[in-house]
């Protein structure tokens, strides 16, 4: 499997939310504000292993 | 016995600021792993963070593999901000590249402003070798065998 690294795009448009993607994370295949429901999201989509990530207001700069 | 493999740096959307008017995004050591539970399991990013002392997740990602995040071990931690947070810490597994270790990691309520989990020191990097190569995008791992 392929995976898709660039996630530049496709995380964009979904601030201060919970995001599943795909298994080879080349989509977005839930969105919402808690991850279970990103997941179940995914789940109703065939997508039985999601990943998810936290998409913040801002990506901004990491000193950490 | 040891394994190894490599993972590729992960791009994020980043939006241009005076000192670097160009920038659209940003790469970041930031891999996919899992989390699990007894049975359960969930995949999630983390930041691999040599400045991190430990594991530190969302608390909502251990409830989703059935955590009662309040049960676990309390530690304040201080993040660059200085400000004081806490996480509880709990006994799960990881799983990086298909290779699974124990964990004793901490879940936090306060963690909304970052993106990802945070793979530190112990727990992580007790684990595994890891070799950062930014210029080509590339991590390396290598587990370290018990």
């Amino acid at each position: 499997m392929v995976e898709n690294t660039d996630l530049s795009e496709i995380l964009k448009n979904y601030p201060d939310k919970w995001v599943a993607l795909s298994g080879d994370s080349s989509k977005v295949v839930g969105v919402a504000d808690k991850p279970a429901d990103a997941v179940q999201q995914a789940h109703a989509k065939n997508e039985p292993d999601p990943i998810l990530t936290r998409v913040p207001k801002n990506y901004g700069t990491y000193i950490l | 016995m040891s394994v190894r493999f490599k993972l590729d740096y992960r791009k994020f959307p980043a939006q241009p600021t005076e000192p670097f008017p160009r920038r659209t995004s940003v790469s970041r050591p930031v891999i996919p792993i899992a989390l699990i539970n007894n049975q359960r399991r969930v995949r999630y990013l983390a930041l691999i963070d040599s400045g991190a002392d430990y594991c530190i997740f969302h608390a909502e990602i251990g409830e989703q593999i059935g955590l009662q995040i309040e049960s676990g071990k309390r530690l304040s931690f201080f993040g660059s901000s200085g400000q004081e947070q806490y996480a509880y810490f709990h006994e799960i597994n990881i799983e990086v590249g298909g290779h699974e270790t124990a964990c004793f990691a901490g879940f936090s309520r306060e963690l909304q402003s970052l993106p990802y989990g945070i793979l530190g020191q112990e727990g992580f990097f007790d684990n595994f070798k890891i070799t950062f190569d930014y210029l080509k995008d590339k991590i390396e791992l290598q587990s370290i065998a018990d």
